[in-house]
């Protein structure tokens, strides 16, 4: 599926508008008054962006249900997972800091992919989802609030800073929030616009 | 009352060159990224609003409100800033002793400690990105009104920056957060999260909403346009 070749476009950043030109893989339009990327030629297509989702649920499901670190001091050994670490700052009193910290690090993720999921699926089947609109416009703000990246780095300074005090160790969700780091980014790249390609 | 504007003329496809607005100007849909042709302020109902004719997304020539909202966002930000340096993000026991830690006192403790290469990544995400982001934004809102053709592809580059490393400042809050749920041991070590971390993780999302409120279209536009 490609985009109509005589189709406009205009620059989200500037408002300039341009005739839309059929890109090669690869290739990046940019706008020529303010720089902002105008759209991009895919390497990859719809199937394989719901590839990459697919594999993104099952990571992301390790990274939520097993310990990010593990550390031992004097015989006594705490694991720690994401959700836990939420539920402990919420104990402490840390409502507003467990809540900023749960959409950002769990609820924007798992939206992230439960979202794209429910819209490739039909898709790749040849059907448009119920709420196809609504659920793509969702998708556009959970973009921006998913730090999982941010996370991973996170996890990452506190291993380090552990790691002086006692024996700490990287648990399995800690490689997993680096391979999502790596999906996510893959999948964000391929962007949401051309779905609507996909809508008569 | 909602109003769906007929899409944009197609014409052959010819080298990526700028189009002349036609009839009003061309509105481009921030979801779905069609085309559609404006209708002029005045010749639209009393509250009538504009959607999108292939996704029903609300169409608009400037987001609503944006300088207000980002002003807003802006202010409370660089105020609650203070609180978030001036009060420890964390305290700490181990043994007998506790004691608290404040953004600026954890990268100093990083520095003394040899681990040069993180007290700069903390220095840059929890105190560099937030600084630099309010005064950004800041200057971006200003400029809107008091200096439209004063170096707009650099304040359109700027706008990016900001939106492309805005999210890094909340590494703090997650290492705090992490720490804090790892450094359990009752008396012997335990780490706990403080009232600065509260003010510091208001801060980044305030500058996150603010940056999200502030139409960079704006940059663009003449003196004349705000009326």
């Amino acid at each position: 599926m490609t985009r109509a070749a005589d189709s406009l476009v205009v620059c989200e950043w500037c408002d300039q508008a341009y005739r839309w030109v059929p890109l090669e893989a690869g290739a990046v339009a940019r706008c020529t008054r303010c720089e902002a990327v105008l759209g991009r030629g895919h390497r990859i297509g719809t199937e394989t962006v719901l590839a990459l989702t697919v594999t993104s649920l099952v990571v992301f499901l390790v990274a939520v249900f097993s310990h990010v670190i593990s550390i031992r001091l004097s015989g006594t050994t705490v694991e720690s997972t994401i959700p836990g670490a939420v539920l402990a700052a919420w104990d402490e009193g840390d409502q507003m800091v467990a809540v900023a910290t749960a959409v950002t690090a769990l609820i924007a993720p798992a939206l992230f992919i439960l979202l794209r999921l429910y819209v490739l699926v039909p898709l790749a089947a040849g059907r448009i989802p119920i709420g196809f609109g609504p659920v793509v416009r969702a998708l556009h703000q959970v973009s921006r609030w998913n730090m999982l990246e941010v996370l991973t780095v996170g996890g990452l300074l506190s291993l380090v800073r552990l790691a002086a005090l006692a024996e700490a160790v990287p648990g399995p969700a800690m490689f997993a929030l680096g391979v999502l780091t790596v999906l996510f980014a893959a999948i964000e790249a391929a962007g949401l616009r051309h779905l609507w390609w996909y809508v008569p | 009352m909602v109003v769906r504007p007929v899409s944009a003329p197609t014409t052959a496809a010819g080298p990526p060159q700028a189009l002349a607005p036609v009839d009003g100007p061309l509105l481009g849909c921030e979801s779905c990224g069609m085309v559609s042709r404006g209708v002029p302020e005045d010749q639209l109902p009393e509250g009538a609003v504009l959607q999108c004719s292939r996704c029903h997304h609300a169409l608009h020539h400037e987001k609503p409100f944006s300088l207000q909202r980002t002003w807003s966002c802006v202010i409370a930000a660089a105020i609650l800033y203070i609180p978030a340096n001036a009060l420890p993000v964390m305290s700490t026991t181990s043994g007998f002793e506790s004691s608290t830690h404040t953004l600026l006192g954890g990268i100093h403790d990083l520095w003394v400690d040899g681990a040069w290469g993180l007290a700069v990544i903390v220095f840059v995400a929890s105190i560099a990105v937030p600084v630099l982001k309010i005064a950004a934004l800041a200057l971006l809102a200003w400029s809107v009104r008091k200096a439209p053709d004063w170096r707009r592809l650099e304040r359109a580059r700027l706008f990016r920056l900001i939106e492309v490393v805005g999210h890094w400042s909340m590494l703090d809050v997650y290492v705090v957060v992490l720490l804090a749920a790892c450094v359990r041991f009752g008396s012997l070590a335990s780490a706990h999260p403080e009232p600065g971390l509260l003010a510091f993780a208001a801060v980044v999302v305030l500058t996150l909403l603010a940056a999200h409120s502030f139409d960079p279209r704006m940059i663009w536009r003449d003196r004349q346009d705000h009326g």
